[in-house]
């Protein structure tokens, strides 16, 4: 055996695993990490349907077909869906707007709250005195106005003193539930929302003439407001790409001093774009009650404006992905709980333990899709080196020992090892060092 | 008299599972993470507790389990926006979403063989050690000063938070983060680790918050209502009332303390002191349920008008920290 020479490995002292952003991936590739991501949750849930006895195929049939299968009144199923939806789609729309500004407005409950009380008072209220056609517009448009000015509030602070908008919408999410607890709770001539004929108090209708309008296909009734649902992802779309107004909220998402030198007004395009978002997610809240509950409730929201913070956020703040996400989600929800009628030791809350997973494994893709892991292949070949020294081989690093590495070459025993900086020849070097190695170990046993 | 000292006891005793959560989630903050996903934790902390710590019959089990349990949600919260860098916001809402679904779920499988609270796991939670001398004070001494074990361990607790958050080295780090991210990596110090044992941590001791909540709530499962009944929510509004300082978080939990139990007490009260107290019942209800948001906002707001030197939210609240982004 010939003497062995020191050797330093560059880049010892970095981590094993190194994280760097990945500029773009293969479309099909994102489509199939995100199913496999749905997959693996799909047996996460269905693992614990199993624990409960409960026959995983069959529910998830059920679920996914949201209980159309073997069931004789098909065309309630499908309204009943449509009402789970739209407001979600909606609102999830609505809060993407500020999203896209980086103005974190999670203040989606109350403002849905706002929209539906106002929708609400003027719907009992105006009640059969004016036309519907008006009435209807009226409840929508105040609705919508004053969860606008009810998320304006918060824009106004953020924008003057720059107060925390996140933890501001939030608090703002709890007064606007408790004012509406308020209203249900406490009867008097003044309040109106509150069923005078009735001796507990208990929130009262709309009148007849306060519904929303709605299409008929055959049996089945397309409530409008997922056709203005619809359209309101194609205007969204509009906006984002053809507007100056979508091209503003881009730039101040990216950077308010960007933004600034280039000669916008930032405050007031937060301003403008926090009242649009309220608007539309207070919009939610008047379709709400117009469209399908007709009468307030203190769960009115059914945890849109959570759930669309997720939807907006996983959709990619774009309006085609939102529609999309909120579909889904729709579906998993409004599956679940019909799926789960039939068994009794499960309930709707079901949906949420899956929804859970299934996002949890979602957002780990999503660092998939944005990020790669760069393996330090150094640490590797530090160890087969190390591996092959105990074996009494000779290791001589070429870019340290130029000199030597001639002189050694007759011997059997050596590894010849050589780095640089630049990766290329990095991993030639390393692909060099593994050839070397493996042709040694069988030549070392021999 | 008896009725007062009543209160304050039932303030005490009822507000501290808040006590808990706030505390976790200041040092969950400091570290600059924003966890929305209190409310979660403390209902996953506070079923795998109580179901496990009545099952082995002992109140250190039960607190151990809720707060392992509750860390692994934190792992979870920390694997998912520290390592894989989600937006902390969704990760927050969704480990809530979760935790509430695991909740019933674990609830309702269990619900056919369910074991109430008793034996030796009730015992140590109804034992009330009285505090030394003050417990002896006639009249008021024994319901005002003598309370379980919740109560002194959260008091140790939020004492020990603070200790650590401005008087050790690892506590300064940890503020360092929360501050500015990239400047506490460039002076050495492993960002990664200390946000991850900051999150665990704050997470298990509130899941130790969240069974102290189940048993002040008997231990029973309802179908409909979770035990956690919104106080993780009141806690994150807490944490601001109390300007992230542990200290402030023990006077804040009274506060709101103060305002939860009033809603509970106000017929009593209204009965036993027609004259002083006979306006506590003009105001509804709503508003004392309302209050702690109300304050916590106008807190949040006055706060950011006076615009102070060195303000208390930490200012990398929310952000999450990649090294390669400059």
């Amino acid at each position: 055996m010939t003497k062995q020479v020191d050797y330093s490995l560059k880049h010892r002292s970095e981590p094993l695993f190194r994280v760097t952003k990945r500029d773009n991936l293969d479309k099909w590739k994102i489509v199939l990490l995100y199913i496999g991501a749905i997959l693996v949750a799909l047996i996460i849930g269905a693992i614990l349907l199993a624990f409960l006895k409960v026959n995983p195929f069959e529910f998830y049939l059920n679920t996914f077909t949201i209980g159309l299968i073997g069931n004789k009144i098909p065309a309630t199923i499908i309204s009943n869906f449509i009402n789970t939806f739209v407001p979600l789609l909606i609102t999830s729309l609505g809060l993407s707007l500020a999203f896209k500004m980086k103005f974190w407005n999670i203040g989606g409950e109350g403002q849905f709250i706002i929209g539906a009380i106002v929708a609400t008072s003027i719907g009992i209220g105006l009640g059969d005195k004016i036309n519907g056609f008006f009435l209807v517009i009226l409840m929508c448009l105040m609705g919508g106005i004053s969860a606008g000015i009810y998320g304006l509030i918060t824009a106004v602070f953020k924008v003057k003193f720059g107060t925390s908008e996140t933890l501001l919408t939030l608090m703002f999410n709890y007064i606007a539930l408790y004012l509406l607890v308020f209203f249900g709770q406490n009867k008097g001539g003044w309040n109106i929302l509150l069923d005078k004929e009735s001796e507990r108090p208990k929130y009262a209708s709309i009148s007849e003439n306060a519904e929303m309008w709605s299409i008929k296909l055959g049996k089945l009734d397309i409530n409008l407001t997922l056709i203005i649902g619809i359209i309101l992802v194609v205007l969204l779309f509009i906006y984002y790409k053809k507007t100056k107004q979508g091209y503003e909220i881009s730039v101040v998402g990216d950077s308010h001093n960007t933004a600034k030198y280039a000669g916008m007004n930032v405050s007031r395009i937060i301003l403008r774009t926090v009242f649009l978002s309220a608007f539309i997610v207070g919009l939610a809240g008047a379709f709400k009650i117009t469209s399908s509950a007709h009468t307030l409730s203190d769960s009115i929201t059914g945890d849109v404006g959570w759930t669309g913070i997720v939807v907006a956020w996983l959709g990619q703040l774009s309006p085609l992905g939102i529609l999309l996400v909120a579909f889904l989600l729709a579906v998993l929800q409004f599956g679940i709980s019909t799926a789960s009628s039939t068994h009794s030791n499960l309930d709707a809350n079901f949906a949420d333990l899956l929804q859970g997973v299934i996002l949890f494994a979602v957002l780990a893709v999503h660092f998939l899709i944005n990020y790669k892991i760069v393996v330090n292949t150094d640490k590797f070949k530090a160890k087969k080196i190390a591996k092959l020294k105990l074996q009494g081989f000779e290791i001589i690093d070429l870019t340290l020992n130029k000199n030597s590495s001639g002189k050694s070459e007759d011997s059997d025993n050596v590894v010849e090892v050589s780095h640089n900086a630049d990766d290329e020849s990095e991993s030639l070097a390393e692909t060099k060092v593994c050839a070397e190695i493996g042709k040694q170990i069988e030549g070392g046993k021999e | 008299m008896e009725i007062l000292s009543l209160f304050i006891a039932s303030v005490i005793l009822y507000g501290i599972p808040l006590l808990y959560a706030t505390v976790g989630e200041i040092m969950t903050e400091k570290s600059g993470s924003l966890n929305l996903g209190v409310e979660g934790i403390m209902a996953v902390g506070a079923i795998i507790g109580y179901l496990v710590g009545s099952k082995a019959d002992s109140m250190f089990v039960a607190m151990l389990f809720a707060f392992v349990s509750a860390a692994m949600l934190g792992l979870l919260f920390a694997f998912l926006t520290v390592t894989l860098k989600a937006n902390q916001n969704v990760t927050g809402l969704t480990i809530t979403t979760f935790g509430l679904g695991f909740y019933f779920f674990i609830g309702k499988a269990c619900s056919s063989n369910w074991i109430t609270l008793g034996g030796n796991f009730k015992k140590v939670y109804d034992n009330s050690i009285g505090i030394p001398l003050l417990s002896k004070i006639p009249v008021v001494g024994e319901k005002l000063f003598s309370y379980n074990i919740f109560v002194y361990l959260g008091i140790v607790i939020a004492i020990l938070a603070f200790i650590y958050l401005y008087k050790t080295k690892a506590g300064l780090k940890t503020r360092a983060i929360g501050e500015n991210p990239a400047a506490a990596d460039a002076a050495g110090i492993n960002v990664n680790a200390y946000k991850y044992i900051n999150i665990i941590i704050g997470a298990g001791i509130m899941g130790v918050g969240g069974l102290c909540m189940g048993l002040n709530m008997g231990g029973t499962f309802e179908g409909s209502n979770c035990w956690i009944n919104g106080y993780g929510w009141i806690a994150i509004a807490l944490v601001i009332f109390a300007k992230w300082n542990p200290l402030w978080a023990i006077a804040g939990t009274f506060v709101f303390g103060f305002f939860n139990t009033l809603q509970v007490y106000r017929g009593i009260f209204v009965e036993s002191f027609p004259n002083a107290l006979g306006w506590l019942s003009k105001i509804p209800i709503e508003f004392y349920k309302a209050l702690p948001f109300i304050i916590t906002a106008l807190v949040l707001i006055i706060s950011s008008v006076r615009k102070k030197k060195v303000p208390d939210e930490p200012t990398a609240i929310g952000l999450n920290y990649y090294r390669e982004d400059r």
